[in-house]
């Protein structure tokens, strides 16, 4: 493999000044058998990307032969119906909500669930072993899936959202912060079981203290990810913003369309500002 | 900075940073948000303790998930997500590349910062709403899918691009300038060698990422597994959804394992 080849010189070196006394110069790697491995790997992603382009159908043609549908594109969306702006206020309101509550409740969830998932505080194997597997199911599902389902089982609306939220919320931060616990320092553990402290005790006095400030700066991370989602739930009826840019584009009425898209787009820019600059503070 | 302790050097100690009033202001000003959600999305007390017996209720009809369904429909509809990822991978990548490449402040330091805003400004349009403008340009179809994706992939991938050439070794473009390189020579030679394993590991991460992207794009028309997904909940086919979550959650765990072996080889050498 040529890169790996070429790699080489800055990984010695890099071994050289933390070992100190030279591990002697790599064998080189068989040149051939390298460029033979190469090509066929080479080939085998050329075949698979002709496969998937015809699968999606691409085509120049389709993407430039059809500038004149861009113009009328442009020509529908701009000027933005500005005067729509009055209809848009409670939804966006609606779609924060959504993204407030989604994120307080799946972290709140996300926590007992990481700490049983991470190797070093789980209080059994098994326990962490069964955790861990869920964890990852629960992040197989795609955000839109999620409220596709809860809209079917609680019906349309901002709950669905929400309840959709809170499932993407814990299988997203109880992944993070269950790597999180298990890279803290495990001397405490041991001090405070060691003094006869149980399960609950060690996850009190020696876990929490070590992973609240991960917590605190997942749960703002967590924010930001459900605030840019919130405004697509609608599009599966989930309540928010979306529910609106669903009905409008069901309608074509592209120079309201636009206008959603802008609008939710710079209040989740503004949001996430404001939730990065806290999060600095905080942590 | 590895210089002594401050503490012990320094005439008297700096004072605490006022940490907790930080804390509880924040804590307070979280605590009003959520009750602020909580009072404005009025859920009845009955809805919230029937929503997980309802949950269940739905999920048991999952199963027995139609499986022949599944062989005419589902497994054509995510072949077409996974190729939506491909695609959409292979153009995002690139694309990314030149533009991480004058992203780069240690390479092109005037060019920097307008083109990171640039990348920024593309990766702030998700995938689902860039195929809302797709569809209407080249139809129906997991191309316009591809297209959404493709395009916002650059954002992430020339921002994360331009980070890993940032932190570079920078002494082999000097050695390959002093030796007269042009600066293709200089990106052959002294730059790609070093990113660019890191920089295929992080395509493979970004396809992880556009497989459950492209999964959801049908709901607004874009092809794949998504349109199904919709389509089997509103006509109240259950089976038939069992079968699109069983052939979604398979085959994001098999790409996340294999796309993750393969970037921990080519990531720890």
């Amino acid at each position: 493999m040529s890169t790996a080849a070429t790699m080489r010189p800055a990984a010695t070196q890099v071994s050289g000044t933390t070992k100190g006394s030279g591990a002697g110069r790599p064998e080189p790697p068989d040149r051939l058998a390298g460029r033979v491995g190469m090509g066929v790997i080479f080939a085998g992603l050329v075949g698979i990307t002709l496969w998937a382009g015809k699968l999606v159908g691409f085509s120049w043609g389709e993407l430039l032969g059809n500038l004149d549908k861009v113009d009328r594109l442009v020509d529908d969306s701009f000027p933005p119906e500005w005067a729509f702006w009055p209809r848009l206020v409670d939804p966006l309101l609606e779609t924060i909500q959504i993204a407030v509550l989604g994120t307080a409740g799946g972290c709140l969830i996300a926590l007992p669930v990481a700490l049983l998932a991470a190797r070093t505080v789980a209080p059994r194997p098994w326990i962490y072993r069964v955790s861990r597997m869920g964890m990852n199911l629960l992040r197989t599902m795609p955000d839109l899936f999620w409220a596709m389902l809860f809209a079917s089982a609680v019906r349309f609306g901002p709950f669905a959202g929400v309840l959709a939220l809170i499932a993407f919320t814990v299988a997203v931060i109880s992944k993070l912060l269950s790597e999180s616990a298990e890279a803290i320092d495990l001397s405490v553990l041991e001090a405070v079981r060691a003094s006869g402290g149980g399960w609950i005790e060690t996850v009190r006095f020696a876990v929490w203290p070590q992973i609240i400030p991960h917590f605190v700066s997942y749960t703002f991370y967590a924010f930001e990810l459900n605030i840019r989602a919130s405004t697509v739930l609608g599009l599966v009826g989930a309540g928010g913003i979306g529910m609106v840019l669903r009905t409008q584009l069901s309608v074509f009425e592209y120079d309201r369309v636009i206008l959603i898209v802008l609008v939710s787009l710079a209040v989740v820019l503004v949001i996430e500002r404001i939730s990065e600059m806290a999060r600095r503070r905080l942590v | 900075m590895n210089g002594p302790p401050t503490a012990s050097s320094a005439p008297h100690r700096p004072s605490r940073p006022s940490r907790l009033d930080w804390g509880t202001g924040a804590t307070f000003a979280i605590a009003a948000m959520v009750l602020w959600a909580a009072s404005a999305i009025d859920v009845p007390a009955e809805r919230l303790k029937t929503a997980p017996g309802a949950l269940l209720g739905l999920l048991l009809e999952f199963v027995p998930p139609d499986l022949a369904y599944g062989q005419q429909h589902v497994l054509g509809a995510i072949l077409d997500s996974l190729a939506i990822a491909w695609v959409g991978t292979l153009i995002g990548a690139v694309l990314s590349l030149p533009l991480g490449l004058l992203a780069a402040r240690n390479l092109f330091p005037r060019l920097g910062v307008p083109v990171k805003s640039l990348l920024a400004g593309i990766r702030a349009f998700p995938e689902i709403l860039l195929a809302i403008y797709f569809v209407p340009v080249v139809g129906l179809g997991p191309f316009a899918g591809a297209l959404a994706v493709g395009l916002h992939s650059i954002g992430m991938l020339g921002k994360l691009t331009a980070d890993i050439i940032e932190s570079s070794d920078l002494r082999p473009v000097e050695a390959v300038r002093a030796s007269g390189g042009s600066g293709i020579a200089v990106l052959r030679f002294a730059v790609l060698p070093q990113v660019l394993s890191e920089i295929v590991a992080l395509w493979l991460f970004r396809f992880e990422i556009n497989v459950r992207a492209s999964a959801v794009l049908g709901v607004v028309g874009a092809g794949g597994i998504g349109g199904l997904m919709m389509n089997s909940l509103r006509y109240r086919q259950f089976a038939s959804t069992g079968a699109v979550i069983l052939a979604t959650v398979a085959v994001v765990l098999v790409v996340d394992s294999l796309s993750g072996a393969i970037r921990q080889r080519l990531t720890h050498d």
